[in-house]
């Protein structure tokens, strides 16, 4: 198997907090990877150092044996590497099903030239239906044409997901995708994610450890921006080290 | 209805419109209107679409003005090349200048214009005074080329109607495309957009050079429509017109920079006839707008359409029988 990440020594200083402090990272080939650690403790600022929102203080990242850690966020994810936020973040005044044009055209041969890209109807040729096709598969497709406004807030963590897809992530970096969802909407994420787990290399960001240790490979817990712990997620548990920072805090009603 | 026969249906209402204007105001008034009505569409594109607010946006109106004004004073006596200069001078003045300022968002963004603007303003005004004659501007001689007879004021109505159409297909085209998708979410989230895979300055870019195109077209209508060319034409406090039309009629909807558009003409070529200190309404319609009427006239429209037509579905429904509480 290829490594599809691979982080060497990554740290983000703001002023004198250093928020992730020297983390090592590899990540495999279609692996899934679970990221926790209590609030605050550098997590969501490592997504956005993979992602180039920031640059590093020190350190290195390779994706698809490239270093792209001075590329721009946009060439990463031509590259592959995909994410969603923390808040939920979608175009609110668009419509639903146009949330996911822009997506959709960027695989369009038919729109690879900058005059069909300004010209072309967006209703028109393929791309409808193509946004309506994915909507299919995350089961929004009955809301499509509704404002993303009106949209629950589950609702509109489905269509989150599903703009990822969209992207056919090789990587996909998920920050707190369970957060603030009732638990029929876990349900339908997880469901959904699990489908996809096969295909895609996943890092997903979770507060609630119970609901994503069934769903991951490799566990790591990550406190004061390191790594405390990594490994098979029912060990990782169990390291001492782990339930003194985690639960110390925490206490133990997250699980 | 086929989409095509739509937009045909689209552009004699607008025509249409304009047309019934004839009986009560000057041809040379509409006319004016309708340049207006163009440096209006230019302005959504960059504030009701894109959500950057420009304080200096007539800079390319001037540009396209002094492109044009220029063109037919020393270069050639074809009014329509002498346009199509005036549109290229204020596409090469915004090329360079965009490359600076759609870096910048917010109040930074309109008063990095504002700067640019008054520069402009100056360097018409006093060091470029041997080519454009300062403060009193220029005239512009003879404008005929065959057909196109732009010492005519029933020629030039027509040309610009016909221009101000044009302009309007085009942009409703280029709206209505996935780059007009494009153009709205960096209005509503630029960073998601980066995240998309787009390079969002290469668009923030493209989409002031062609805002600026098409103001440098306004402006080159104005000269012609007018003769004459003085630095009143990049006058920084006429963009406030501009902001207000696209509010009044509805900010990124090409209607509603259209009915903006007549409106505040309306409203700053009457009012003060009769009111003195007519600025003073204009403030209080502002804040009025800005308090009630966020969706301008054109936005209050469709609402009221999209509420008549769920209102008329459910009267249709419990027609059927369904009954209702
Ligand atoms: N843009 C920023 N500027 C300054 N400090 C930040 C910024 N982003 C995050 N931080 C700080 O970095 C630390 C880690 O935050 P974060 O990565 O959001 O934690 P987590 O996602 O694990 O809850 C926090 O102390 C936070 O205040
Ligand atoms: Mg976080």
């Amino acid at each position: 198997m290829s490594e599809v990440l691979t982080i060497r020594g990554l740290t983000k200083r703001f002023g004198g907090l250093v928020a992730v402090n020297g983390v090592d990272l590899r990540v495999e080939e279609k692996e899934t990877v679970g990221i926790i650690g209590p609030n605050g403790s550098g997590k969501t600022t490592l997504f956005n150092l993979i992602t180039g929102l920031f640059q590093p203080t020190a350190g290195q990242i390779v994706f698809m044996d490239r270093d792209v850690t001075s590329a721009r966020p946009e060439q990463r994810v031509a590259a592959g590497m995909v994410r969603t936020f923390q808040l939920v973040s979608v175009f609110n005044s668009l419509r639903v099903w146009e949330n996911l044009v822009l997506c959709v055209t960027r695989f369009d041969a038919a729109h690879s030239s900058i005059w069909k890209f300004m010209t072309s109807p967006a209703t028109g040729g393929t791309i409808r239906d193509d946004c309506y096709g994915v909507l299919r598969l995350v089961g929004l497709e009955d809301k499509a044409g509704t404002m993303t406004s009106e949209l629950s807030y589950g609702d509109k963590r489905l269509l989150e997901i599903a703009i990822a897809l969209s992207l056919k992530p090789k990587l996909l970096l998920l920050d707190e995708p369970l957060s603030g969802l009732s638990d029929v909407e876990v349900v339908d994420i997880l469901n959904l994610l699990r489908r996809i787990k096969r295909d895609v290399t996943i890092i997903i960001i979770e507060h609630k450890v119970s609901m994503i240790v069934d769903f991951v490979d490799r566990l790591c817990v990550m406190n004061e921006g390191r790594f405390v712990s990594e490994g098979e997620p029912s060990e990782v548990l169990r390291d001492p080290a782990v339930q003194k920072c985690y639960w110390g805090k925490e206490g133990t009603r997250g699980c | 209805m086929k989409p095509e026969n739509r937009d045909i249906y689209e552009l004699l209402i607008i025509a249409g419109s304009f047309l019934l204007l004839v009986p009560f105001l000057h041809t040379h008034r509409i006319t004016d209107f309708m340049i207006f009505c163009i440096f209006v569409l230019s302005f959504d594109l960059l504030y009701g679409y894109m959500g950057r607010l420009s304080f200096g946006h007539l800079l390319y109106l001037g540009a396209g003005a002094y492109g044009a004004g220029l063109s037919l004073r020393h270069l050639t006596a074809n009014p329509l090349l002498a346009i199509l200069l005036g549109i290229a001078a204020a596409c090469l003045l915004a090329m360079l200048a965009g490359l600076i300022v759609v870096r910048a968002t917010g109040a930074c963004f309109a008063l990095i214009n504002l700067a640019f603007n008054q520069t402009g303003w100056f360097l018409v005004m006093s060091p470029l005074r041997g080519i454009t004659n300062g403060q009193d501007g220029f005239g512009i001689g003879a404008m005929r080329l065959g057909f196109f007879n732009f010492g005519s004021a029933t020629f030039r109505f027509w040309f610009v109607l016909i221009t101000l159409l044009l302009v309007f297909f085009l942009l409703k085209r280029v709206t209505s495309s996935p780059y007009g998708v494009l153009v709205r979410s960096i209005k509503e989230d630029e960073t998601r957009v980066r995240f998309l895979g787009y390079n969002t300055y290469l668009y923030k870019w493209l989409t002031f050079v062609f805002s600026a195109s098409v103001a440098g077209l306004s402006g080159a209508l104005t000269a012609l429509n007018y003769a004459y060319v003085n630095p009143n034409t990049m006058d920084v406090h006429k963009n406030v017109g501009a902001v207000f039309a696209c509010l009044i009629g509805g900010a990124g909807r090409l209607y509603g920079a259209l009915i903006g558009g007549v409106v505040y003409m309306l409203i700053s070529n009457f009012l003060p006839l009769y009111v003195l200190r007519w600025e003073m309404f204009l403030g209080l319609a502002l804040l009025i707008i800005v308090f009630r009427f966020r969706r301008g006239i054109w936005g209050s429209f469709e609402v009221w359409l999209s509420r008549a037509a769920a209102s008329a579905r459910l009267r249709a429904q419990s027609g059927k029988g369904a009954p209702v509480k």
